[in-house]
């Protein structure tokens, strides 16, 4: 059949036929209808036509509601529900405003604002739009909710994730973070400088490579495999385990290895911490303290030896109390001259020119003039210092009670020189004119001569030459100016004094 | 196609839920009333909605009641029987 063999009666439904079309679509019998329009009929469904906006509204993110024409909620979406812990059907019919707290923020149309969703404990930070539309010749209005703690939870743990970062950057440490899996999931600066390969990514153990003969915990790391240690740093706490890092460059520097737990916001443990501190410059300085411990020990000692073997001799060969207290007084005085210049020079020596303006400067009056001192530059090794101190104390101390310091024109002239051979001397002429003439039988056999032969002969490995001529004391001294071994610089003064 | 029997034209929408209702319907009504005198012609105008020209269909689904004369239409999904048989004008057997 054609459209143009149709019935008259069928191409004009008679007005029940009408009802009955009216009818059966105000009963909800009929799924779509048919729309003559210019590009001929088409299908409208009736039933499901808001069916796929329904859906959308329905799993939307946002809360979404529509208002009636008294701001009464006509509809609220599931989403809104969750938000306001309120079901749909409970919230239809309530007014908008009730949504909110009271003395927050109050949405207004077309403009997005943030207000205050009250929940059934506290309230929700939310951003709301809001916009009226036209429906079926009344106005209603469509509103969309979103959650801002998402968003400011989002922007905390970016803050977090920045401040953590910075820190991780700012480290001095090398200080990494693992995954649960032992992986790395951040790493500071220093750590990337001294991983084998970019740390992130990779096994803490490649990244790392440890010495396991380095630790300091007997076995603690060599009964852990690689894969082992990666899963013991990533799950449970480990401190101060000293290592070093098996790269030839990284050798000689020692390092604490250290793990913590990594917690998230319910305390459970996500991965772990580990920090790799650089002890290297610790541990030579507590070698250095353990060192100079000792030394001083060592130096103590020695010094009280030689200032209980000074004191006996003194008082051995004083005649009087007052003679021994200016002999003893004078003697530990030069021995604190010594001390101060090796104080001043960190025990590495001291010029002899220098030693000799110290040690002289009470016998060499206003104008220097009655001691001259004249020789090259000559650097005297630190054991050479207490000796030397000593042997010029005794040689002036003599001068000025005896000898040519002992008149008002005696003079005194103190040359030196190196003597260049295979192994350099040093020798020093000690020249007294002036003083009381010596006769030619007497001799000094004191302790002061004793100790100037002691120490240049067994201290200094030197010889020395005591010549009593009549114009006065004419002392030749020459040493060897080599290195010798620290520490024995007192110890020589010592075993010959006492 | 004899005289006497119905010769009946369902206009559906695809496989909508009022569409397949009405078909359904119809087919147990028709098979126990007008059992082994009828023909159902089914059109889906959701595959070719021209065709709603030749009936004038308005509404969907729409039952036609092309023969005997004179020409019957019913809409809806056929779901009171007892609509059906008056609107039909079928003497049950």
């Amino acid at each position: 059949m054609t459209a143009s063999s149709v019935d008259p009666k069928a191409a004009h439904p008679p007005i029940p036929e009408a009802e009955q079309t009216i009818e059966a679509i105000h009963r909800g019998k009929v799924d779509a209808i048919v729309v003559h329009g210019p590009g001929g009929p088409q299908i409208v469904m009736l039933e499901g036509a808001d069916v796929p906006y329904r859906v959308l509204a329905e799993r939307m993110s946002d809360g979404a509601l529509v208002l009636g024409a008294g701001r009464n909620i006509l509809y609220a979406n599931r989403r809104l529900a969750e938000l306001t812990g309120i079901s749909a059907e409970k919230l239809i019919g309530n007014t908008f405003e009730s949504l909110f707290a009271a003395d927050g923020p109050q949405p207004r149309e077309n403009v997005v604002t943030q207000a205050r969703l009250k929940r059934q404990v506290g309230t929700l930070p939310v951003s709301v739009w809001m916009s009226p539309i036209s429906m079926g010749g009344g106005s209603a209005m469509l509103v969309t909710l979103t959650d801002l703690s998402i968003f400011v939870r989002a922007e905390q743990i970016a803050i977090a994730e920045r401040f953590a970062r910075s820190i991780l950057e700012q480290a001095t440490n090398a200080v990494v973070v693992l995954g649960l899996d032992g992986r790395i999931t951040h790493a500071s600066w220093v750590a990337e400088q001294i991983a084998a390969q970019p740390p992130v990514g990779c096994a803490f153990s490649d990244a790392f490579p440890l010495d396991p003969q380095s630790s300091s915990h007997t076995g603690a790391l060599e009964r852990l495999s690689r894969k082992n240690l990666d899963l013991v740093l990533a799950t449970k706490p480990f401190h101060g385990v000293e290592v070093k890092l098996r790269d030839p460059k990284l050798s000689a520097r020692s390092f604490l290895l250290s793990a913590g737990p990594l917690l998230n916001e319910v305390k459970e443990s996500v991965g772990a911490i580990v920090t790799l501190t650089e002890i290297t410059e610790r541990k030579r300085a507590e070698e250095q303290q353990t060192m100079l411990v000792a030394e001083l020990n060592h130096r103590v000692k020695n010094i009280l030896a030689v200032v209980q073997s000074i004191a006996s001799q003194t008082l051995r060969t004083s005649p009087s109390l007052g003679a021994f207290n200016d002999a003893f007084t004078g003697r530990i005085h030069a021995l604190g001259i010594a001390h101060d210049i090796l104080t001043r020079t960190r025990w590495v020596g001291i010029g002899l020119g220098e030693l000799l303006t110290a040690v002289l400067a009470p016998y060499r009056g206003a104008d220097e003039a009655r001691v001259t001192l004249a020789g090259p530059p000559v650097l005297l090794p630190a054991r050479t210092v207490v000796p030397l101190s000593m042997a010029f104390h005794e040689l002036a101390t003599n001068a000025s009670k005896y000898g040519a310091l002992s008149e008002p024109m005696g003079r005194v002239e103190m040359k030196w020189n190196v003597i260049e051979n295979t192994t350099p001397r040093v020798e020093m002429v000690w020249s007294e004119a002036g003083g009381p003439r010596i006769e030619a039988d007497a001799r000094r056999s004191g302790f002061g001569t004793t100790l100037i032969q002691r120490v240049i002969q067994s201290d200094l490995d030197g010889n020395v030459g005591l010549l009593f001529e009549p114009h006065g004391l004419r002392a030749v001294m020459t040493f060897p100016l080599k290195v010798l071994a620290e520490f024995d610089d007192l110890s020589g003064v010592s075993d010959q004094t006492s | 196609m004899e005289q006497c029997g119905y010769n009946l034209r369902l206009y559906v929408a695809g496989e909508t839920a009022k569409s397949a209702a009405a078909l359904k319907n119809l087919k147990k009504l028709c098979e126990r009333h007008l059992a082994g005198r009828y023909t159902i012609e089914v059109i889906d105008l959701m595959k070719d909605p021209a065709l709603a020209q030749r009936d004038q269909i308005i509404a969907i689904p729409t039952l036609i009641r092309e023969l005997p004369e004179p020409l019957k239409r019913i809409i809806g999904d056929l779901s009171n029987a007892e609509k059906v048989l008056v609107g039909l004008d079928i003497q049950p057997n």
